[in-house]
């Protein structure tokens, strides 16, 4: 058994990571089913764009807003689209008088309107009649096919000129295609287009950090000011004695240092590693080793006048049950940035660059477990009791070996 | 009447700006400010008022912790939301011991408070970041130094149950336990983004040539939102809308800065200076965590047996150099030098690594995902195999660290077990430790 402070303090850190995971593993599962829904068949709204043809349009602009079909409609859409197509192509070849002109009259409303998105959001009432409905047209004559759009489409393209003006302002599309099949971001993404209006708050978005980011740093007035305002205030405080150090300095400080310290540690590795051939490289190996280690004595001092500080201050711990310290946003202290660009070319590329995200994060949630655990396991190791043992095995693995390995211990007695 | 005592405080701040400047400064203030307080708290702070605090402290809590508005409060009473600011303030050196003083109900003290807020708003980049906090994301962004998600994850707030089971002894298998599950959730983690990558990658490529940004190119997840659902589009547009207002109040924030300090620096006058002797209040000296000692011992430790396993090394290359050298030391007086001034220099570049962040300073922040076949513009974006290849570096570093603690241990573990009697050690791989 391990003493309750040392279990609270464990089971905390622990308990932390694995939250920080699972509040890590929730968004993305949430992106990760926002993307699904994209990539099936869904139907996009608003107007043609623009851009494209206008001419033979067949989507109704005022019909309500589209919500995700679910996979099981999406199926049965499909096989009645295959069912339907096959029709088609039967009648064809049975019947080839006189279907043109039926069609006009036919199926003015279901399958020309709604063509190009045949998946409607259950639920919504203009969807139970276009699932019905392709199903009546399967007897007659004629169906929704590529083959005869100029014939089916006039009575539906004139309603969408209609339409148009209506929603002018909304999303749009850029669909000219008449085909009953789903809308689909891999067959007609490339036809999508952002709003106009959306479009013009970006920009102006865009301009107004660019400003933002300008100004930040030119109001050299507003920094004297602010100055000088600090001056006055730790002047009134009478707080003139002390290290002059925060907390939240130090620990940015001690921070530094390890990375410092890892960082000369790989320097010293690399120049053990490497086997010089001339007597001019071996010299400068020599001249680096030197380097490091003038560097790291450095960091120790620096590291020892901390010490001190923390030594004078009294300690105090967090009160549980509180956030815990707001770190700073990564970049630091600069001017607030608008996001860059990082580009990829292939899935692959984008999968490696995150497998090593995560590498990175995950090694540094461990080297920072393998220090508490250090702090809390090694000294109980050391004190002999009961479970000294067990104690041992199980630190053993916990610090050396990941967790994932365990040592073996024989009871080895003397044969007598 | 809100109107009249403003112009009263206009004579108050005689500055040689306009008039007006000063409302208009406190009301861009406010607009930028998360919670938008009403102009009206500022002016009733600087009077010490009492309906002005529950407001401030709420301020003071948003811009500390970053938290959205809607979690924060729920999760939180009011009163451990004093409590946590004034611990944070502490912690960041914030200098009024006035501060500590004051009541956790929330009754007064509206003027320090007030003060706190200014001393945040002059010390450092407080609205930069807080517009940055709550920026409106349009593409699909990505940090590549981990620092974003890392620091999202400290932000979060402690669950109070983690602390609930804590007065018993735990069994070290329970530790174990804990960890197993902590590495299953690694690996599931690591699955989804891989996922995640793929979906993102076939979005992006499925709708090329779709931006009106010809860089850009292709359309993000919340573009592509947008257009599939008219409430996401609306909702989306609105909070753009949103955050460029908000952009302009803090535009004329810059601009009127000046005349708010002036008006600061007479609230910090009418305040009543706080007692000199600092030795009297414990609690406002800087917060360092329990952890963070052991911390610091850590590192010395670390740093102690660097500087020794150096000071090996150095001891007998410099002895077998020495008695190189000795013979040819003219000849080589030129070469020699140069490969001095060329370490000097290697060794700044290191120096500066650590103590600005430079090996990453590019890869900060947040990235916007822009695929491109055609590779990109020079002097535009940066591209993976760039941040692959300042990660690996980072990777190599983390992970000579841990395998350089995990040494130690294995050292002094062996070392304890050895010293027992009658057992046989065998640790994993194979090798045997008598």
């Amino acid at each position: 058994m391990l003493p309750a402070e040392c279990s609270r303090r464990l089971v905390t850190e622990l308990r932390g990571a694995l939250d920080a995971c699972a509040e890590r593993q929730q968004q993305l599962d949430q992106s990760l089913r926002g993307c699904r829904r994209l990539l099936r068949a869904w139907e996009p709204t608003g107007p043609p764009a623009p851009a494209s043809t206008p001419g033979p349009e067949t989507k109704k602009e005022d019909q309500p807003p589209a919500c995700a079909p679910s996979p099981q409609d999406v199926k049965e859409l499909e096989l009645l689209t295959q069912a339907l197509a096959k029709a088609v192509r039967v009648r064809k070849g049975v019947s080839r008088a006189g279907q043109g002109h039926k069609a006009p009259n036919l199926k003015p409303r279901t399958s020309a309107t709604r063509a190009s998105t045949p998946s409607q959001a259950p639920g919504q009432p203009g969807s139970r009649t276009s699932k019905t409905k392709p199903r009546q047209s399967i007897h007659q004559p004629k169906v929704p096919a590529k083959d005869h759009p100029e014939v089916k489409l006039l009575p539906g393209g004139q309603r969408t000129t209609q339409g148009t003006g209506v929603g002018a302002s909304g999303p749009s599309i850029g669909d000219s295609q008449v085909a009953p099949e789903a809308f689909t971001l891999k067959e007609k993404g490339t036809l999508l287009r952002l709003p106009a209006v959306f479009q013009r708050a970006v920009s102006k978005n865009s301009g107004l950090w660019t400003q933002i980011c300008s100004t930040e740093t030119s109001s050299s007035a507003s920094a004297a000011a602010r100055a000088r305002f600090l001056r006055k205030m730790r002047a009134a405080s009478g707080l003139s004695s002390g290290s002059g150090l925060s907390a939240a300095e130090v620990e940015a400080e001690v921070e530094q240092l390890w990375h410092a310290c890892s960082l000369l540690k790989l320097c010293m590795r690399n120049e053990l590693a490497a086997a010089p051939t001339h007597w001019l490289q071996e010299y400068r190996r020599l001249l680096m080793l030197e380097g490091l280690q003038a560097m790291v004595g450095q960091c120790l001092h620096r590291l020892q006048e901390l010490q001190e500080v923390v030594a004078e201050e009294q300690l105090e711990s967090r009160p549980s049950g509180m956030p815990r310290k707001a770190s700073l946003p990564c970049g630091g202290e600069g001017a607030p940035k608008s996001p860059q660009p990082l580009l990829y070319s292939s899935t692959q590329e984008l999968q490696a660059l995150t497998a090593l995200r995560l590498r990175i994060a995950m090694l540094r949630q461990q080297l920072h477990l393998q220090k508490v655990l250090i702090a809390e396991l090694l000294p109980l190791a050391s004190v002999p009791g009961p479970y000294h043992l067990a104690l041992c095995r199980a630190a053993y693995s916990l610090l050396c070996e990941g967790s994932q390995r365990f040592p073996a211990v024989l009871r080895d007695q003397p044969a007598d | 009447m809100g109107r009249r005592r403003w112009r009263q405080q206009r004579g108050d701040c005689r500055v040689g700006v306009r008039a007006e400047a000063l409302p208009e400064a406190i009301a861009a203030l406010s607009r930028t400010l998360p919670t938008g307080p009403s102009p009206e708290i500022f002016r009733r702070a600087k009077f010490d008022l009492p309906e002005a605090v529950p407001a401030l402290w709420q301020l003071l809590f948003h811009v500390l912790s970053q938290v959205p508005e809607d979690c924060a409060t729920t999760s939180l009473t009011p009163e451990a939301q004093v409590r946590w600011v004034k611990s944070t303030l502490r912690s960041q050196g914030y200098p009024r011991p006035a501060l500590a003083l004051l009541p956790e109900d929330g009754t007064q003290g509206s003027r320090e408070l007030l003060l706190a807020l200014s001393w945040l708003l002059a010390r450092g980049p407080l609205l930069e970041r807080v517009l940055t906090c709550t920026r409106v994301r349009l593409g699909d962004e990505m940090s590549v130094c981990e620092c974003v998600d890392l620091a999202r994850g400290r932000a979060s707030l402690d669950q109070p149950t983690a602390c609930k089971d804590s007065n018993s002894c735990l069994d070290v298998r329970h530790v174990q336990w804990l960890m197993g599950k902590l590495r299953f959730q690694w690996r599931n983690l690591i699955s989804s983004h891989q996922e995640h990558c793929a979906l993102l990658s076939k979005i992006h490529q499925y709708t090329r040539g779709c931006h009106s940004d010809r860089n850009l190119c292709h359309l993000s997840v919340a573009e592509v939102e947008l257009l599939s659902d008219p409430e996401v589009g609306k909702q989306l547009l609105q909070r753009l809308e949103c955050e460029n207002a908000r952009l302009e109040a803090a535009l004329d924030w810059c601009r009127l800065e000046p005349v708010f300090w002036k008006w600061t620096d007479t609230v910090l006058d009418a305040s009543p200076p706080g007692p000199p002797d600092t030795g009297s209040q414990p609690t406002f000296l800087p917060r360092i965590s329990d952890q963070g000692t052991r911390g610091l011992e850590l590192l010395a430790w670390e740093l102690q047996a660097l500087q020794e396993q150096l000071g090996a090394a150095v001891e007998a290359r410099r002895t077998a150099w020495a008695v190189q050298v000795l013979a040819r030391e003219p000849e080589w007086r030129a070469a020699m030098q140069t490969t001095e001034e060329a370490v000097e220099r290697e060794l700044e570049v290191l120096r500066q690594t650590w103590e600005q962040g430079a090996d990453l300073t590019q890869l900060h922040g947040l990235h916007r995902l822009v695929r491109s076949e055609t590779g990109a513009l020079p002097g535009w974006g940066l591209h993976v195999t760039e941040a692959v290849g300042a990660l690996r570096s980072k990777e190599a570093c983390l992970e000579a660290a841990l395998g350089w603690l995990q040494e130690q241990c294995r050292q002094e573990l062996t070392r304890l077990v050895g010293a027992l009697p009658e057992l046989l050690w065998i640790p994993p791989h194979g090798h045997w430790e008598p």
